[in-house]
């Protein structure tokens, strides 16, 4: 068990420059696929927020959460889903995707799923400083409160490394993985407290399940730093959760990282 | 004077499993296994040069993957001193990138550090020829020149063991005799080298010692001139025989490779 969690870490660790190359040749690539290149990192995140914005906060007419204009707290949650959400989609899909480079060459699979948090990372620096932009314009500015969102940062990846190195594995045993992923997300999206405060649910049982959760501590704590200034130790449930259920998966990953390294290619 | 061993194969055995997706099937025929390479022992000693010979499907290919560490072995075991090498022509090139940028990105894929990288793409740009088209992307590239380009990252590398599976099929014969040239480079600095090829000539010409897979198994392994020699006689009987006799020899070498009665579960794939 440890020495597949060893292995993983080390593998991560000497790679740190592979790492980094892959991440940034890939992104690059898929910049100069369009004419707009950059842009297009600006935008669709843009849109997307904008949507969600005038469908529920327009449309619906949301009230202020906590006297948080809406826009402004749906913002401060869905920041971190844009960015764990399509880690999960694509960490999944991350051995699938590079099949004919791990077939024909020797190459540390364990890496995968880094390259793609930090590809995706790029992006979550894009909305965030959309995010900003259109807080600044509703008066909320950046604060010392801030500095907790390294830890939360901090958290997102090693939980979407942690997930991917299993569910990546799990795609490679039966392609269904990422289908099943795919609909989850979909379905995450929702339940997950992002469009609503769990306050709306109350305090029964169904807010303890939508609170097991971990994606759940990431946008709380995002939005902590952002508004509420609680502090790390006010969620000292959810974070001994959370890092129970992502060292749970880290070492699981891990061990099936480990144990198939040399047999991806006789599962394609 | 003895030299040491590269690589040792004890009894290397590699099983493929083969699944039938069509309907009309016995639940016997529905999966079934099979030997890719059966029980193999050699030994190849460090600064030795073998070609591998052998037809279509006789295990080349899975034999280059196996002796480069990227599949493992079902039975047996390999023990293999120092880093090897599969030379892998167009991996890892991406087509939207210039051709400058995907000497950096295949470096990286490969494992060298930044430094080392720039210190190969001088030597990899002038022996891919490749010239203006360097800042150009990989897309606009001739597919010739796409392999020259991946070639030539591969050779600038410097890894004790170098595997070379039908390489030198890429680029016309001009970039071949270079590569050959370079591989002899290589062959005096003494690295181990294992070519895998079906041309009869390249192989003679290249290497010391040969071996002939045929059907999964080692037929043959030895000195370069006996080993070509039967395997040209071999080539020359084959292309005697009629239509029914190839097609009954090939169906009779596949029922050996056949395994019956085997049976692995999920669980015992996941935690076996």
């Amino acid at each position: 068990m440890f020495t597949s969690a060893k292995y993983v870490l080390s593998e991560n660790y000497q790679n740190f420059h592979r790492i980094v190359s892959i991440a940034k040749y890939e992104l690059l690539a898929d910049m100069r696929e369009s004419k707009l290149g950059v842009f297009w990192n600006f935008a669709n995140p843009a849109i997307q927020v904008l949507t969600y914005w005038f469908v529920f906060g327009y449309v619906f007419n949301r009230k202020a959460v906590d006297d948080i204009p809406y826009i402004v707290w749906m913002l401060g949650g869905m920041v971190v889903w844009f960015f764990v959400s399509p880690c999960i989609t694509d960490g999944c899909n991350s051995v699938y995707q590079k099949v004919n480079v791990i077939t024909k060459m020797k190459f540390p699979v364990s890496i995968l799923p880094m390259t793609i948090v930090l590809e995706k990372l790029f992006d979550h620096f894009c909305l965030f400083v959309i995010m900003i932009i259109i807080f600044a314009t509703q008066g909320y500015f950046p604060s010392v409160y801030w500095l907790g969102l390294i830890y939360y940062l901090f958290c997102t990846i090693v939980f979407a490394v942690s997930l991917s190195l299993t569910t990546s594995v799990l795609n490679m045993l039966a392609r269904d993985t990422r289908k099943l992923i795919l609909a989850c997300m979909r379905l995450l999206l929702y339940l997950t407290p992002i469009l609503w405060n769990i306050e709306r649910v109350g305090h029964g049982r169904i807010s303890r399940l939508i609170m097991c959760n971990p994606i759940y501590y990431l946008v709380q704590g995002y939005r902590d730093c952002f508004f509420y200034h609680r502090g790390f130790m006010a969620y000292s449930w959810s974070m001994a959760w959370f890092w129970g259920i992502t060292l749970a998966l880290f070492f699981f990953g891990s061990y099936m990282m480990y144990k198939f390294k040399t047999r991806f290619i006789d599962m394609i | 004077m003895e030299r040491e061993t590269a690589i040792q194969f004890k009894n290397v055995s590699k099983i493929y499993k083969l699944k039938r997706k069509d309907k009309d099937v016995t639940k016997d025929q529905k999966t079934q296994y099979f030997y890719a390479l059966k029980d193999i022992s050699f030994e190849v000693k460090k600064g030795q040069v073998l070609g591998i010979l052998g037809t279509n499907g006789s295990g080349k290919s899975t034999m280059a993957l196996v002796l480069s560490g990227i599949a493992s072995p079902d039975e047996g075991e390999i023990i293999v001193e120092g880093e090897q090498a599969l030379v892998a022509i167009n991996t890892g090139l991406n087509k939207e990138l210039t051709g400058l940028e995907n000497i950096e990105l295949k470096g990286a894929l490969l494992g060298l550090t930044q430094k080392k990288v720039r210190e190969i793409t001088d030597g990899v740009i002038e022996f891919a020829e490749i010239g203006d088209f360097l800042y150009q992307p990989v897309k606009k590239y001739s597919s010739g020149m796409k392999s020259r380009l991946g070639f030539s990252i591969n050779l600038c590398l410097n890894p004790d063991i170098l595997i070379i599976d039908e390489a030198l099929s890429v680029g016309d014969k001009g970039f071949a005799h270079k590569c050959l040239a370079r591989m002899n480079e290589l062959k005096e600095e003494g690295k181990t080298i294992i070519f895998i090829s079906h041309s009869l000539p390249q192989v003679r010409e290249f290497c010391d010692t040969a071996m002939w897979l045929e059907g999964g198994k080692m037929k043959e392994y030895g000195a370069i001139e006996d080993v070509c020699d039967h395997y040209a006689e071999y080539i020359e009987h084959y292309h005697t025989l009629t239509k029914a006799e190839k097609k009954a020899e090939r169906e009779e070498k596949f029922k050996e490779r056949i395994i019956k009665n085997r049976k692995v579960g999920w669980i015992d794939r996941l935690f076996g």
